[in-house]
């Protein structure tokens, strides 16, 4: 069954196309990675999913709902986000990071996906002290706390090193096995993409 | 945060102290502060009470309501070169309360005029964020903005020569001289609500320091809380502005230091942040009354003295607090 579906989407930035008749169809509990050069518009196509970006013209469904019609709150309900451009400007602690904001079901799932993605030894430390990958990995233990149907991730892998990129490869295979859907935009560069369900190359 | 504990527990001696210092010298004067006789009618009780007491006072309330105005600033803005000032707040203030006296609508020294001051405060702070994509631009926008707003002010000031409309150097460079008992309510009252509402905001700024789209992303709305933080900040700002004038650099300073000492946490440091301000500006007003008798000195002149120091040792000793 599709859980994420897009229609012709047309979406221009500035004066450039950036979706251009772009349709897609991603079924529940799979993972599918979406892969393409710079600029193609992957990272585009994430906020559009994630009802963060409205389409100029054409129909998005996820589960069954525009989320551009959707309130904040339903759209919590309905997906986690993890986007790229996360930068911390405070000396929180990692901890601190992850658990603002969440709910108490969240809350109690904390330790656990610190302990999957290896962040339990710098729970203390400070987010400004992070290294790329471990500041990445930290938005997403904040999305994966978060018991969501749909998990969006844009470029999860970008600087991580081969242990962690296995790691996450493990969690989010655990995840499409729990039945959660999971979509991440990549890199062909990333390295093999087997592991995952489908993968829907973005051309420019 | 102990720390900042005790140096809250100092207040009520620097309080005395500063009670017991002025232009008039007054004999006997500790035994005149602890006779405690507000009513008495002898010139040195007067001078305690009637004269010192409210502007100390004063300078207490104030010198926390900015602290906490500058710590909202940061947090709603994402940005720790935001305060009040840089915003276009203060001249947003300004400029509300001299239009309101120049038409007649109200006069100073009332909640009227705390009113016109907020909506000037709140108007002027959401032209500046509506006019800025990115932090830089907001600090550009923030001076252009007070620039503005600043320049209206004093034009409209020469222009009508108005006693009650006090001079243009009330307006831009504050003073606590003309503090009188009434105004106390005012800021008392104004100064409890913005701290209740400070505190009830702040695990929502925290929040909003990860970035406005993990805000959404939970489900929660970033632009609301920023109105609401925006909202006590304006009304903060109206209050201070109103009956002192505009005092600057505090604000930008006290959140500062405070996060020196408390760490970013903006519950801790909403407490913190106020408590460093009314130490600063009760410690910054006493000696401007009382270094050079009977002359007064600016007060911002003797902020910067005291406050500069410790935002460069702060800043240099917590340099990862933030970047």
């Amino acid at each position: 069954m599709a859980i994420i579906t897009c229609q012709s989407l047309f979406l221009k930035r500035g004066k450039t196309e950036v979706l251009k008749n772009f349709s897609l169809e991603i079924k529940q509990k799979t993972i599918t990675a979406i892969v393409g050069a710079n600029g193609s518009g992957k990272s585009t196509l994430i906020s559009v999913l994630a009802g963060d970006l409205e389409p100029d013209s054409g129909a998005v469904k996820v589960l069954n709902r525009d989320p551009a019609q959707c309130s904040l709150s339903e759209l919590a309900d309905v997906r986690s986000v993890v986007l790229q451009d996360q930068n911390f400007w405070l000396a929180f602690t990692v901890r601190e990071v992850i658990e603002m904001g969440q709910d108490q079901q969240s809350l109690a799932r904390v330790d656990e996906v610190m302990a999957e993605l290896g962040l339990t030894e710098i729970a203390a430390q400070s987010v400004l002290t992070l290294s790329g990958g471990q500041a990445q990995r930290v938005s997403i233990a904040r999305a994966l706390v978060r018991d969501t149907p749909i998990y969006l991730f844009d470029e999860p892998f970008a600087s991580q090193d081969r242990q962690s990129r296995a790691r996450l490869v493990s969690i989010f295979s655990k995840l499409r096995d729990e039945g959660k859907t999971i979509v991440i935009v990549a890199h062909l560069a990333d390295g093999d993409l087997d592991w995952c369900d489908h993968v829907i190359e973005k051309l420019a | 945060m102990k720390k900042i504990y005790l140096l809250a527990a100092s207040l009520p001696l620097l309080i005395l102290l500063a009670l017991s210092i002025g232009a008039t010298q007054v004999d006997q004067v500790w035994s005149t502060i602890f006779a405690f006789d507000f009513t008495s009618s002898e010139l040195e009780n007067q001078i305690i009470w009637e004269i010192r007491a409210p502007r100390v006072i004063a300078a207490v309330i104030i010198g926390a309501i900015l602290g906490i105005a500058g710590s909202l600033s940061q947090a709603a803005t994402n940005n720790p070169l935001a305060d009040p000032a840089l915003l276009g707040t203060t001249a947003g203030a300004a400029a509300g309360v001299v239009i309101g006296v120049a038409t007649n609508l109200i006069s100073l020294n009332s909640i009227a005029a705390v009113v016109a001051a907020a909506i000037g405060a709140m108007l002027a702070t959401l032209l500046t964020f509506s006019l800025s994509r990115s932090a830089l631009q907001l600090i550009i926008m923030g001076i252009s903005v007070s620039a503005l707003l600043t320049a209206v002010v004093g034009i409209a000031i020469s222009l009508i020569e108005r006693p009650d409309l006090r001079s243009i150097t009330f307006w831009s460079l504050g003073s606590l001289a003309l503090v009188g008992p009434s105004d106390l309510v005012t800021l008392s009252i104004v100064a409890i609500i913005i701290f209740i509402l400070a505190l009830v905001l702040a695990p929502q700024l925290d929040l909003l320091s990860l970035g406005d789209n993990s805000v959404r992303h939970i489900g929660r709305d970033p632009q609301r809380i920023r109105l609401l933080a925006f909202l006590a900040l304006s009304v903060a700002i109206a209050a201070s502005v109103s009956t002192v004038g505009t005092i600057a650099f505090l604000a930008l300073a006290a959140p500062h230091i405070a996060r020196f000492i408390v760490g970013p946490r903006q519950r801790k440091l909403l407490i913190a942040s106020a408590v460093i301000g009314s130490l600063i500006l009760l410690i910054a007003d006493t000696a401007a009354r009382s270094i050079a008798p009977p002359q007064e000195l600016p007060i911002g002149l003797l902020i910067a003295i005291f406050a500069a120091p410790l935002l460069i040792l702060a800043l240099k000793r917590g340099q990862m607090q933030w970047r």
